[in-house]
């Protein structure tokens, strides 16, 4: 409010009392903070399996949505997870959280997928190289890790981005409200497009034939999905 | 739409790299083009945001704490009779709580408003003409009895607290009303003058309807008294008693 001669004159009115977040309905789990992944399974792989990559392609099945926590990271692309990248989010999520307060929980199993490696600066040939580590498959939409707890989303924010950053695929971290929000968003996004020409229904009438060009998968993937990438800017 | 399972006769998928690659993969030129066909665009309005008004954000639900400071004082404005509203200027607490003892004992009671919640509240009641009033820091000196004098003599001891106006008995008076309301006599006083002055003419009615006959019987007796001094042995006319009339 501008007093006399245009300078702000500060007021003071009546305090808006804000009642504190309730957090009734929260159960925490017997041990609060991540458990330790092993680097190897329990039972050793003998046999050494194909690179299957599809299991990186496309959305999610499993773990999109939240179950114990309130906030969590959620993968925007398909990638790997190895033993080093469970270490660095135990360690950084453990370091950052109260163990009395809040509560972390892994939505991604231990490695189970072999991945060899030949030796180096050898030539081609020579069969397939020995197993070197194991990995995890993560599809784009799906959770890493849930934390809740007597916490608000700006106290787990920081770290949560901190370790989204450090991951092999493009991570965001999100709450049960925000997510809610972007699937939302993305619907409604879907229901207001303007233009009559969407990759959907070219790909499934095959206009010009353009199922020449595309994989039969893109029928499910409908454009959104390149390899292990995740356009979030198509439709 | 094709049936499930149908593929092309052709399928130019087996050049270069497998579909899932660790880098970003070339798309062949027709499937850039299709992406770009494809692209979301989002709607037009007709009449561009820019354009029209600033939507205004929507009052935020109601402070519980500030729906029970108006009924505080709705609560005071419909228990007391007289209301005087005083600017405040800030004075020490030791004088703040003397000027409350002193009003205490007048049975006035001094409360603390604050502008945002009471003009509200008077401007939904009949005390409308009390708003302009309610702009700077004011306090609220309440009382179910209206002893303006005492007010006034604690209120002019104070200088950091001015009289701006008052409601008494529902009549709004000014700061020159409410000293010539204090000069009036007391309620008491002037209810007993009235029904003196009302009572003066029905107590001479009495004296009025005896005048006749108590000045025939001053008549009689002043002739009793001049026939006794002039005629001693005459007999006096027997007295006309004062009972027939």
């Amino acid at each position: 409010p501008a007093g006399p001669g245009g300078v702000a004159v500060p007021r003071a009115g009546l305090k808006k009392l804000v009642l504190p977040p309730d957090y009734s309905g929260i159960t925490f789990p017997e041990k609060p903070k991540l458990k330790f992944m092993e680097k190897v399974p329990a039972v050793p792989k003998v046999r050494r399996e194909p690179r299957r990559l599809r299991d990186i392609r496309g959305p999610s099945r499993e773990a999109t949505d939240f179950v114990q926590g309130q906030y969590g990271i959620l993968a925007l692309g398909g990638g790997y997870l190895h033993w080093g990248h469970f270490e660095m989010i135990r360690l950084t999520i453990g370091r950052h959280m109260d163990p009395k307060s809040m509560f972390a929980v892994w939505r991604v199993p231990a490695p189970s997928k072999p991945v060899t490696r030949k030796s180096l600066g050898h030539r081609m040939g020579g069969g397939k190289g020995p197993i070197d580590h194991y990995v995890t498959a993560v599809r784009s939409g799906r959770l890493v890790v849930e934390v809740g707890g007597r916490c608000h989303f700006g106290q787990v924010r920081p770290f949560l981005a901190q370790v989204a950053q450090k991951l092999p695929f493009p991570a965001v971290p999100v709450s049960r409200e925000s997510l809610q929000e972007m699937r939302r968003e993305e619907e409604e996004k879907r229901r207001n497009n303007q233009n009559p020409w969407t990759f959907e229904r070219i790909v499934t009438s095959n206009m010009l034939g353009m199922r020449k060009y595309l994989s039969p998968y893109d029928l499910q993937l409908q454009g959104r999905y390149w390899g292990k990438f995740f356009l979030k800017h198509r439709v | 739409p094709a049936p499930p399972g149908w593929l092309p006769a052709l399928q130019l998928l087996r050049r270069g790299s497998k579909a899932v690659t660790r880098h970003w993969k070339a798309m062949h030129f027709q499937r850039q083009k299709l992406l770009a066909v494809t692209e979301y665009v989002p709607p037009r309005p007709a009449v561009p945001p820019r354009c029209l008004p600033a939507p205004r954000d929507h009052p935020q639900e109601e402070d519980g704490y500030a729906r029970l400071l108006r009924r505080q004082v709705e609560q005071v404005f419909r228990s007391s009779r007289m209301v005087a509203v005083c600017q405040y200027n800030s004075m020490p607490d030791e004088d703040m709580v003397t000027m409350r003892h002193y009003l205490r004992k007048h049975n006035i009671e001094v409360k603390f408003v604050l502008n945002e919640i009471v003009r509200p509240v008077l401007a939904q009641s009949k005390y409308r003409n009390l708003l302009p009033l309610f702009v700077c820091r004011n306090i609220l000196l309440v009382s179910p009895e209206t002893r303006a004098r005492e007010m006034l003599r604690v209120l002019k001891g104070i200088p950091q607290v001015n009289l701006l106006g008052a409601c008494i008995d529902d009549t709004i008076l000014s700061r020159q009303g409410v000293e010539n309301f204090a000069r009036l006599p007391s309620l008491e006083a002037s209810q007993g003058q009235t029904v003196g002055a009302l009572a003066l003419l029905p107590s001479q009615t009495s004296s009025l309807l005896q005048r006749g006959p108590s000045h025939l019987t001053a008549l009689l007796d002043e002739h009793i008294r001049r026939l006794r001094d002039t005629g001693a042995p005459g007999e006096p006319p027997p007295e006309q008693g004062k009972g027939n009339h």
